[in-house]
């Protein structure tokens, strides 16, 4: 699927950028050797793209995503548990030892708890320095020397050598976290939501260090964030993660002034808008993320997607009913996943009320006032029936036939959008189909 | 003084530091060299026996693999023969290896701070497979190193020499210990006796033993806290003229501590008690080894009541001094049948009550010592290793200290110390069954300990200066000592100091029961024992002294880790359920 991908970003490479990091098909799960099997968390699930040299790549999407995994893999302070990433050239999934350690002088990363990456025992000096002491970097005379001139390079002072991080403001914590990065003069640094646990007032500042470093140190950066409009200013392409998948990737500014994937049109609808007057249409999204253990067997944003293709038998429903019956279908869905916990089945055996509420009583909340056409009538009554013998699988399985389409089944390809080597994970941009903006104009506004 | 940006760059070392401004320290080392010399006798004396105890260990460690080789050979030769040599060989060499294999990790992390296999031009990636790292080789390089280090000294001649260099140094410092200092008993002699004109004769200045004693009470107990008030000076001076920081979070540590009043009283609780037992032999009002050990070898001189001065076994006086109620009592600060002072009077035997409880105290201490430092440092070593691993290792040690923890600790110290002492195992002898006892409490104590850190390891563990230690490749081993023991060591401190009256009091209750310290090692628990019978007699202090002091002491133990804690983490409470679990010795 990234096969187009490659291609269409080939005819525009040229020799100024040229790709520093290039992922492919990486997956990264955890929970996986545990004793008794079982399910892993997919943090992140088959995710490629690609880091020019120089570039800020933009990481965006909500929280849970497996965004800060993309990146802590990316430094290998997580194994992949599949895929590829050449750093230079280098598969550095399969470094180990003495080339692991030399590689990592070239990819550090920030993090976002200035509070929690600071040992507090140590002192300033000694925790920017002790990169360099691990990778024996000249004299120690000179390790100090460099220490205090990094110091002074991310705004702090030569003499905060001998402080102790408690003495610092969370922006200087944050700094001191900066410097300790910089000191092994890496090519590439993942950036790790470095300024959400700052005040407003200090973010900035923290933003424009990091930018003033990029252009001296010519750094590559990977910036994670959930704060939208940071990333609008910092960043030269951004991705849009969901449920361990990128859905979009392409330049920030096109990107954001035309979104490509629903996803990404539901996350820019959320930025506030500073004018309260401003009327602007929210695209509020049904229900929870699913369970990352256990992903939608289609696109991974089918079951909230607000320009999900519907059947064309039904494409005249009304679209509170749509809502209705797509949250039908989360709960047997969720009803199935949980069913198979062994209280429940106990207490279905013994004819007591699990903790899932009647059939009846679902209908009941769901389409109460909402007027059901007679062609949907008999298979509700289906599904119904299904439930109440305790057979979630075949009620899912009916509900799917009838009101799935190519979203639940089948796995999107990347559709290039835009001119600029853009694409987008959704069944939309396949010919025959609206586009998701026409859709979702047409749905929720 | 003003510098410039240029000018604090310039780094100094400490000595350099001292060096640019050497009064305050000079004046420091003058101070603790006259402290020094004051006791020169008694602090090379404690080097000598930890100097014995080092050697003792050491001694023991090469037997063990002849020890597992006869072990083997004896568990085969059933079987056959030739089968008997082989399992023995193999149980030798194997058990060498290991030896060898651990001594060098122990050797590698305390001593050698460069790199011996790049010294001696060993490369892991070009003489090995991938599997052997650069630390594997340089353990195994030291490791070869011991080996042969010791197999000179065992076969060569090499050994006698090496004997023989130890020897001389150690009669060396024997001849210095037998000198001069300050707290001799002969200095401020209490013992002598009446003389027939109404003096005194053979005490310190012709005073009475009474004031004799006290007068050396308080000389013992002045030098003590002088040296701890040096020792603080010292820190002070560090922290005011030396140190490049000028704040680190131990200042508010111990400021903190200074206000705590509960940590303080526990801190001089525990200042009276470890001063009692370094200078037992000097504080005691009789001579130990003539009152304790061998009474019948040795003799004084007393005043008869026909005026006569005549001499008497120890053994022959301590039966007219016996407290065993009645008329036959010799009470709190009384003089015996014999003109000897008893600040404590006497025990059923007759002998000096103070002089035992200032020995008992040494065992007390050293059981604790030996017990707790042996729980705390695999408590330690293991919370390290399974918060940074977690996974497998994690939990067969929680399984295997489950096992441990879920029999109680007093009924398991009964039944080993019971097994041994039947068994009659070399090791119940050392002590008096005293260092068996720091085993067991070492080998017991250490699961609920882990147990009780585990929480603040497993967090620190997951604190991102961790991973970012892993991001810029810091090995796992520094890793952990850096970024993690510290934050563990002080809870495992407030635990230590907690349990370490658990220990106390689990001793002095074993040895209630006859079971715990032998005589004649003086004991606690046992006089307790001695003297419960006779607790609503005249002879009362018998028991009632050493129950007090028990008390005291493990209070004291108990305000101190209070102190600590509440120093380190303001944030708890006072009022802890664990730490009050540790504090009973986890039930015993």
């Amino acid at each position: 699927m990234s096969q187009r991908t490659l291609q269409s970003e080939e005819e525009m490479m040229d020799e100024r950028d040229d790709v520093m990091v290039e992922v492919s098909d990486l997956r990264t799960y955890y929970d996986e050797g545990k004793l008794f099997g079982g399910n892993p968390v997919k943090a992140v699930d088959g995710v490629s793209f690609e880091i020019k040299r120089g570039e800020t790549l933009g990481l965006v999407g909500e929280s849970g995503c497996g965004k800060t995994t993309l990146g802590r893999t990316l430094v290998q302070l997580e194994e992949a548990t599949s895929g590829e990433i050449h750093f230079d050239g280098t598969d550095i999934t399969t470094l180990s030892g003495p080339e692991l350690k030399a590689w990592r002088r070239d990819a550090q990363i920030v993090f976002q708890d200035p509070d929690s990456s600071l040992n507090d025992r140590m002192t300033v000096g000694e925790i920017v320095r002790e990169p360099l002491d691990v990778h024996d970097w000249k004299t120690p005379r000179e390790r100090q020397q460099r220490v205090r001139e990094l110091l002074e390079k991310v705004g702090l002072q030569r003499e905060h050598y001998y402080r102790y991080p408690h003495q610092f403001s969370g922006g200087q914590r944050q700094r001191i976290g900066v410097a300790r990065t910089l000191t092994l003069e890496p090519k590439f640094i993942v950036l790790d939501e470095p300024v959400s646990a700052l005040d407003v007032s200090v973010q900035a500042e923290v933003i424009n260090l990091l930018e003033d470093l990029q252009d001296e140190f010519d750094l590559t950066y990977l910036f994670i964030a959930h704060d939208l409009s940071v990333v609008r200013h910092i960043c030269d392409r951004v991705a849009v993660m969901y449920l361990g998948n990128i859905m979009e990737i392409g330049p920030t500014e096109e990107l954001f002034a035309d979104p490509a994937n629903p996803y990404t049109h539901a996350l820019l609808s959320a930025i506030p808008e500073p004018d309260p007057t401003a009327h602007r249409d929210r695209i509020t999204l049904q229900g929870t993320p699913p369970n990352p253990r256990d992903p939608p067997s289609g696109c991974p944003f089918s079951t909230r997607c607000p320009a999900r293709i519907r059947p064309e038998e039904y494409e005249n429903l009304d679209d509170t009913l749509w809502t209705q019956l797509d949250l039908l279908r989360e709960i047997v869905r969720e009803r199935k996943r949980a069913e198979r916990g062994m209280s429940d089945r106990l207490k279905s055996l013994l004819g007591r009320e699990s903790r899932f509420g009647s059939i009846n009583e679902i209908y009941d909340e769901l389409f109460k006032g909402l007027e059901i056409p007679d062609s949907i009538q008999p298979v509700l009554e289906q599904v119904a029936d299904d439930v109440r013998a305790k057979n979630e699988e075949s009620a899912l399985e009916l509900l799917n036939e009838e009101f799935g389409s190519v979203c639940d089944t089948d796995i999107p390809a990347y559709h290039p959008v835009g001119d600029d080597g853009r694409v987008s994970l959704c069944h939309r941009h396949e010919p025959g189909h609206d586009t998701p903006r026409a859709v979702i104009d047409r749905r929720h506004r | 003084m003003s510098m410039s940006s240029d000018e604090t760059d310039v780094v100094l070392t400490l000595r350099e530091r001292i060096a640019a401004n050497p009064r305050p320290a000079l004046i420091w080392v003058a101070g603790l060299a006259l402290l020094i010399l004051l006791e020169l006798g008694r602090i090379v004396g404690w080097i000598l026996a930890a100097g014995g105890a080092v050697r003792m260990v050491i001694g023991a460690i090469p037997s063990v693999p002849w020890w597992v080789a006869d072990n083997v050979a004896d568990g085969l030769s059933g079987v056959s023969g030739g089968l008997s040599q082989v399992g023995g060989a193999i149980g030798f060499s194997v058990t060498a290896a290991l030896v060898l294999i651990a001594g060098a990790f122990l050797v590698k992390s305390l001593f050698v701070p460069f790199s011996v296999s790049k010294k001696i031009g060993l490369d892991a990636r070009q003489i090995g497979p991938d599997a052997l790292s650069e630390h594997l080789l340089e353990r195994l390089v030291i490791a070869a190193g011991l080996g042969v280090g010791a197999a000179l000294i065992l076969v060569t001649p090499v050994g006698g020499a090496v004997d023989a260099a130890v020897a001389s140094l150690t009669n060396a410092l024997e001849w210095v210990a037998n000198g001069w200092t300050l707290s001799d008993r002969e200095l401020i002699s209490n013992e002598g006796h009446r003389s027939p004109d109404g003096g005194w004769e053979g005490t310190f200045l012709g005073l009475s033993p009474a004031i004799a004693w006290s007068i050396r009470v308080i000389v013992i107990y002045a030098y003590a806290f002088a040296a701890l008030v040096w020792l603080w000076k010292g820190y002070t001076t560090y922290r005011e003229h030396y140190r490049e920081a000028d704040w680190t979070p131990r200042d508010d540590w111990i400021n903190r501590f200074r206000t705590h009043y509960w940590g303080i009283f526990g801190l001089i609780v525990v200042f009276g008690f470890v001063v009692l037992a370094l200078w037992a032999p000097a504080l005691g009002a009789a001579n130990a080894e003539a009152n304790l050990y061998s009474p019948y070898q040795n003799e004084f001189e007393y005043l008869t009541d026909d005026g006569q001065v005549e001499s008497v076994a120890h053994g022959t006086a301590n039966i007219q001094s016996r407290s065993q109620g009645g008329d036959s009592t010799v009470g709190i600060m009384s003089y015996d049948e014999y003109d000897r002072w008893a600040p404590l009077g006497t025990n059923p035997d007759g002998k000096d009550l103070f002089t035992f409880l200032a020995f008992g105290a040494r065992t007390s201490l050293m059981i604790g010592l030996i017990g707790i430092g042996i729980a705390t440092s695999i408590a330690l070593m293991m919370s390290l290793i399974t918060s940074y691993y977690k996974g497998t290792i994690d939990i067969a040690t929680i399984v295997v200290s489950d096992t441990i923890i879920s029999v109680p600790v007093f009924l398991m110290v009964l039944l080993l110390s019971v097994v041994f002492q039947q068994g009659n195992h070399p090791l119940a002898d050392i002590y008096s069954g005293g260092l068996l006892l720091a085993l067991i409490f070492g080998a017991l104590y250490w699961p609920g300990l882990w147990r009780a850190i585990r929480g603040p390891s497993l967090q620190v563990a997951e604190q991102e200066w961790v991973d970012a230690a892993k991001s810029y490749g810091q090995t796992p081993m520094i890793t952990m000592r850096k970024h993690m023991a510290p934050y563990i060591l002080s809870y495992i401190l407030i635990y230590a100091s907690l349990l370490l009256g658990g220990v106390i009091i689990t001793t002095a209750a074993l040895s209630f029961l006859g079971l715990g310290i032998n005589p004649p090692t003086p004991e606690w628990g046992r006089m307790v024992s001695d003297g419960r019978s006779y607790v609503s007699t005249s002879s009362w202090h018998i028991a009632t002294v050493p129950g007090i002091l028990i008390v005291l002491v493990v209070t004291g133990f108990n305000a101190l880790g209070d102190g600590i804690r509440d120093a380190m983490d303001p944030e708890s409470e006072s009022g802890d359920a664990g730490a009050t679990a540790a504090a009973t010795g986890g039930g015993g």
